[in-house]
């Protein structure tokens, strides 16, 4: 599903990926784990197309087309899903404002007919109480006064709704207690688990692992993947730390 | 209120010989558009009416063509308007002084939203309006401007008691200049709300001075100016409070396009009687390209010392953040930035009251946007 070789990234002239090989089929779960400052959020906004993130060398390759080509909205419309560290607060402009706008320009980019607003709100309500979440917020402004915790479950309710291929979820674990880690944890078995779907967690531990069984786990140091292995690998790190595993 | 309409016959347009106008030395005026101004008075005349706009809702409607009062297009209902003389001393509305109209609200009266439509053909048009409402009178007012050239008003706006005021003002004349001089007077328990929108592709000069004179009053003024191309659109206004327990919001939205400039002044003043004053003012501009321009003056003059008056005033650009994370949803960049952009506009419509008038003028606040992104 997703084919990355070689992949060399920039972020204001300082080299952060540098060369990097990865290979995602559809079915799996990927684990990225590394230390600060190895370039796994930058992997997931290079993939995400933000601009400041330059592609210097290599390839992407997303369900047979060049990623690396598409505007980040054809990224999306392709099925590429990415959960942000921060969400961004958008004041003035609703959740369902934006959802429905997210989903129904996803949909005309596939020539698909657009959702009526009930037909939308249908939908909105039952991934929000999937999630948990209150059906009251999808009124507010986009992530607004939410807690760390509500804007990550935000960030699922958005990946329930839009139905993605693939997510590449960048430290969704980050602001969660041990409760909201459970919920988000199913949420994302539930929407990603699929034989025709694939998600790439990107975290710094293993306790999200716990609840999303990872098919394989890479160690990120220094823009490169230095080690692969099973979800053993995990726990060897959170034993170890990444100084000794990942030299 | 009994209908009693004169039937009046079309004056010739008037035409001012000689004009003084501003100078951008005096600080009151350094924004000031007057060269658009001047070149307005010499748009050409369309022969018979250029059209008017959608109607909002069923309410009277008045329509002045030309600065004059046109029956045939006009549907009053109840309400009558007298002729009656203006004086001015204000540097652009004293060309509106003379002849004019003067409409008045009895006390505890409702009226239905009145639309009034200002419809310009070319060349130049001056009118001046008075508004006198009585003790308790609650009154809205739509107004439009369409068409091109130089519409000069002078409005005048005399709140009793207890009279409330809503007023909705969009200029959204093709080209040319509109220049506004507001002046009320609001009395004890008295609301004034007056909101514009500037989506139109004339330069703009909104003058106003509203005067809080009883105790009690609520006064507020604001709106959004949007301005592409090599457009200049401005606001000057100022509330004086003159007495105690006033209210009074001052919230003001620009958004700027290409080479254009937006303007935003305004002024708070309170007396040295004037306690317990509660004043805000805010300015905000968004620049949709490095090449145009926003200026803010915020200002505030206090005497009293039992007052308590906010202001804020910030420029900048679209959130980039904002941007990429609605593009990584799946919202195209153009769409992204319209949403963003009504977003912040919205803050200064969002003060119309009556739903059907803010859906008309968001509605024409994405036109704009749909047509600069």
């Amino acid at each position: 599903m997703l084919q990355i070789t070689n992949l060399h990234a920039e972020v204001d002239g300082k080299p952060i990926l540098k060369g990097l090989t990865l290979t995602v089929n559809a079915g799996e779960v990927h684990a990225i784990m590394g230390p600060n400052g190895a370039g796994k959020s930058t992997l997931g906004y290079v993939l995400g197309g933000r601009p400041g993130y330059e592609v210097t060398g290599g390839t992407v390759t997303f369900a047979g087309q060049d990623l690396l080509d598409l505007p980040p909205h054809e990224r999306a419309a392709a099925g590429l899903f990415l959960g942000f560290q921060y969400p961004v607060e958008i004041p003035g402009v609703s959740n369902v404002q934006f959802l429905r706008e997210s989903l129904n320009s996803q949909r005309r980019a596939r020539d698909e007919a657009p959702l009526s607003g009930a037909e939308f709100l249908k939908l909105a309500r039952a991934q929000a109480g999937a999630l948990e979440m209150d059906a009251e917020m999808l009124k507010r402004p986009v992530n607004v006064g939410f807690s760390g915790g509500e804007k990550k479950r935000n960030e699922m309710v958005q990946m329930g709704i839009l139905n993605p291929k693939f997510a590449v979820l960048d430290e969704t674990d980050s602001g969660l207690d041990i409760d909201a880690l459970r919920i988000v944890g199913d949420g994302i078995n539930r929407i990603m688990r699929a034989p025709d779907k694939a998600v790439l967690l990107i975290t710094h531990y293993q306790r999200l692992l716990d609840y999303v069984k990872p098919d394989f786990v890479h160690v990120l140091a220094d823009g490169r993947i230095t080690r692969t292995g099973g979800p053993e690998l995990a726990h060897e790190l959170e034993a170890q730390g990444y100084a000794q595993v990942a030299a | 209120m009994s209908l009693k309409l004169r039937a009046m016959r079309r004056w010739l347009p008037k035409r001012m010989d000689t004009l003084t106008l501003p100078s951008a030395r005096d600080e009151a005026w350094r924004w000031s558009d007057m060269a658009t101004l001047e070149a307005a008075r010499e748009i050409k005349r369309v022969a018979g009416h250029v059209g008017s706009t959608a109607r909002i809702g069923d309410g009277p409607r008045l329509v002045f063509i030309d600065g004059y009062y046109d029956p045939d297009f006009s549907e009053p209902g109840d309400l009558t308007l007298e002729r009656v003389e203006f004086t001015s001393t204000h540097p652009l509305g004293q060309f509106a002084a003379g002849q004019g109209y003067e409409l008045r609200f009895p006390p505890a009266s409702f009226t239905a939203p009145i639309e009034i439509e200002h419809v310009v053909v070319g060349e130049e048009s001056h009118l001046p309006l008075r508004f006198v409402l009585d003790d308790d009178a609650v009154v809205s007012v739509v107004e439009t401007y369409s068409g091109g050239g130089w519409s000069n008003r002078l409005s005048e706006f005399s709140l009793g008691k207890g009279a409330r005021l809503m007023r909705a003002v969009r200029l959204l004349q093709d080209e040319g200049f509109v220049s506004i001089r507001d002046e009320a007077s609001i009395g004890e328990a008295a609301s004034y709300v007056a909101t514009f929108l500037g989506a139109g592709g004339m330069g703009s000069r909104i003058d106003g001075f509203l005067r809080l004179d009883g105790v009690g009053a609520f006064a507020e003024m604001g709106g959004a100016l949007l301005t592409r191309g090599e457009q200049k659109q401005e606001a000057a206004v100022a509330v004086h409070h003159a007495a105690i327990e006033g209210t009074s919001r001052q919230v003001w939205r620009a958004v700027a396009a290409d080479a254009s400039t937006a303007s935003l002044a305004a002024r708070a003043e309170v007396a040295r009687h004037a306690q317990k004053t509660d004043g805000e003012q805010s300015l905000r501009g968004l620049l949709l390209k490095r090449t145009a321009t926003i200026n803010l003056k915020p200002e505030l003059e206090i005497f009293a010392d039992d007052v308590k008056c906010a202001h804020g005033a910030t420029v900048g650009e679209l959130d980039a953040k904002a941007l990429f994370y609605m593009q990584s949803r799946g919202i195209p960049e153009p769409q992204a930035k319209a949403l963003l952009t009504h977003a912040f506009v919205a803050d200064a419509l969002d003060r119309i009251g009556e739903e059907s008038v803010r859906d008309a003028f968001k509605a024409d606040a994405d036109a704009w946007l749909e047509a600069a992104l």
